[in-house]
Parts: C-alpha cells; sequence; structure tokens
C-alpha cells in the first residue's frame, strides 16, 4: 500500500472479496408491511399515552367528586357510613310523625320541608367553608406576591403560606415570622 | 445503479422489480455500517418497507437505488443507535438462532477492512462503499448520503484517510506484539 491509487485498487479488491458472497446469496421475499400496523399505532405509543392520560384524569375527577360528597355528608351527618345518613333522616320524619301525632294536628309536609331545608343549609354552608379555605389559599398566594413588590421582603411568603395552609384566616403579621412592617398589613387590606 | 430501468412511481409490479434488482446492493452497503449480516438484512427490509411507503411520493428526476439507498443509510444509522443501546437485549435474542452460513460470515467477521469500515462514521462508511464497490458517480453518492455533491469529494478523501490510518493502525499491532 504505497500510494494513495494503491490504497484504492487495494479497498476495492477487499470490498468485492468481502461483499461479493454476500451479493450473490439468494433474495428473500420482501416484507410486506411493517410490524404491528394501525391497531399498533392505536394502541401503542403516543395515542396510549394521551388515552391513558384522560383516563388518569377522568378517574381522579370522579375519585375527588364523590370524595367531596361523602367528606360533606360526614361533615353533617358526623358518620363514614351512607346507611347511617338514611338513617338519619327516617328517624327525622318519625319525630316530626310523632310530634304532630301527639299536638293532634294533620300535615307532616311542613315538619318535613322545615328538617330538609335545615339539612340542606348545613350541607351548603359545608360546601361554601370548604370552598374559602381553597380560595383564601389561592388568594393569599397571589397577595403574598403583592406584598413582596412593595419592599416586605421574603417573610410575607413564608408568614402567610403558614397561616393559610392551616385555614385561619389571615391577620397581618401575626403568623409571619419575616414581616412586621406596614407592608405585611396593606398585603391583606388590599 | 441500474440507470435504463425506468420504474413508474406507485406501481407494485415495478417496486418489485426495484426490489429484485437493487437488494443485493443494499445488503451490501449495510453489511459495511451494521454489526452482522442478519442486522443489515433486518435493516434492508426495514429500508424497503419504508420505501415502499413513500414509494407514490419518489420522483424519477433522481435514480431509484440512490434514493433507496438514502432510506436504507437512515434506517442504518437509527440501527445502529438501537444496536449501541440494546448490545445485550440483542445478544439474547441472537442466542439459539442458527448462526448463518459459516463462509459469509467467517469472511465478514475476520475481514479488518469490515471492522474498520464499522469505526467510521457511517456516512463515510457509506461512501466508502458506494464509491468503491458499487461505483457510484459523486451526484449518486450526493443523493444516497443527502449532502450537496460538492461535500462528497472531500467526504470521501477524509473517509479514505482514515480508513487509511485505521487499517495501518491494524496491521502494525500485530508486528509490534510479536
Amino acid at each position: 500500500m504505497n500510494g494513495p491509487g494503491d490504497f484504492e485498487r487495494e479497498l476495492e479488491q477487499e470490498l468485492h472479496r468481502i461483499l461479493d458472497p454476500i451479493a450473490a446469496a439468494p433474495i428473500p421475499l420482501r416484507r410486506a408491511r411493517l410490524s404491528g400496523g394501525i391497531m399498533k399505532r392505536l394502541v401503542g405509543g403516543a395515542g396510549a399515552a394521551i388515552g391513558l392520560k384522560v383516563l388518569t384524569g377522568f378517574a381522579v375527577a370522579a375519585f375527588a367528586a364523590v370524595a367531596a360528597g361523602a367528606a360533606t355528608e360526614v361533615a353533617v351527618t358526623g358518620s363514614l357510613n351512607p346507611a347511617d345518613w338514611g338513617q338519619q333522616v327516617t328517624q327525622t320524619v318519625q319525630t316530626c310523625k310523632d310530634t304532630l301525632r301527639a299536638s293532634g294536628t294533620r300535615g307532616i309536609g311542613p315538619c318535613v320541608s322545615a328538617i330538609a331545608k335545615q339539612h340542606g343549609e348545613q350541607v351548603s354552608d359545608s360546601h361554601q367553608a370548604s370552598k374559602a379555605r381553597e380560595n383564601s389559599g389561592k388568594d393569599n398566594g397571589k397577595g403574598d406576591g403583592k406584598g413582596h413588590d412593595k419592599g416586605n421582603g421574603s417573610g410575607n411568603s413564608i408568614g402567610n403560606g403558614n397561616g393559610n395552609g392551616n385555614g385561619h384566616k389571615p391577620s397581618g403579621s401575626g403568623s409571619n415570622p419575616g414581616s412586621s412592617q406596614s407592608g405585611s398589613s396593606m398585603l391583606f387590606v388590599a | 445503479m441500474e440507470r435504463v430501468a425506468e420504474y413508474q412511481p406507485g406501481s407494485a409490479a415495478d417496486f418489485e422489480r426495484l426490489y429484485r434488482n437493487s437488494y443485493r446492493r443494499i445488503l451490501g452497503t449495510l453489511v459495511t455500517m451494521l454489526r452482522d449480516r442478519a442486522a443489515a438484512e433486518d435493516c434492508t427490509q426495514d429500508a424497503f418497507e419504508r420505501a415502499f411507503k413513500a414509494w407514490k411520493s419518489w420522483r424519477p428526476d433522481a435514480p431509484a437505488e440512490a434514493w433507496l439507498h438514502r432510506i436504507a443509510i437512515n434506517v442504518a444509522i437509527n440501527g445502529q443507535r438501537r444496536e449501541r443501546l440494546q448490545e445485550a437485549g440483542a445478544l439474547v435474542l441472537r442466542l439459539g438462532r442458527p448462526s448463518p452460513p459459516a463462509d459469509v460470515a467467517a469472511v465478514a467477521e475476520r475481514s479488518e477492512l469490515l471492522n474498520a469500515l464499522r469505526k467510521l462514521p457511517p456516512k463515510q462508511a457509506a461512501a466508502i462503499v458506494l464509491r468503491h464497490f458499487h461505483g457510484y458517480s459523486n451526484r449518486e453518492i450526493a443523493i444516497s448520503l443527502g449532502v450537496p455533491e460538492r461535500t462528497v469529494a472531500s467526504r470521501l478523501a477524509a473517509a479514505r484517510g482514515r480508513l487509511q490510518r485505521l487499517l495501518e493502525g491494524t496491521r502494525a499491532a500485530p508486528k509490534k506484539n510479536g
């Protein structure tokens, strides 16, 4: 292998020595289609990933709705068992009947209606309380940023975060270890 | 390269003819780029599948085999990446398979040139084979590698230089040891 020409000649000879036997081999049948096909594309890959995410999203949303309803009912009735919730209503109706029978008056409707209304208000209050807790958390999160801009320092974010996490009403710099200036109260007034 | 054959884009019969005419040359190119003949055969089939899917959009202004080579080289480059990632898995899969015909496999595995070619960047190895085995022109190599024609000569020179150094290194090593 002296010059470039020699090298190229040798290269060609060697390539033919190696590749000619391969080129002489019989040609196999051509593979007809990509393995998997349409079903694989639908079941696998990005489609499956997105489908799984959507399903998970629905499952989480459904679970959250059921859990929130159950939590409200537990808060009102004080029991985890749904049978107890129904039983409480039955007992209430029975109490209405007994009261009316004793007083000799007729018409159970207004009594049951009043109790149902009371129950509804309790449930509604419970919902609002939990919403208020969530909202106060969000609002205070926004407020922290403003306060910080007005020169209150990083103490605001720490203090307000603690207060909201515990479900307390924000109260100036009370739970805020890092700020005792007016910036903190301005934040909550705003 | 079959310059005379006329192929009609989208024609299944013409694609079958193209397959028969160019299968061996595509396989020959891929053998120099991939680990072994089995991997090269697999990638060749894969390349023809892809080419068949795109067959309707092939434009006869470029030689069909150069176009096929371009697809095959890209498939082989992806195959190389997969090989590196799944080296252990591939070894397990090969166990128990009937070994390829002894003559071809033995020659291929023993060849210093083949080992050196596999150490080159894939497109450089392909350029060497396209020029020195298939006898492609610069234009055909340019189509096959997906690079401008003016790049081909410099790429070929670089590939030859590197290959020569690799081969000299392999031949010098036993002398030193001996």
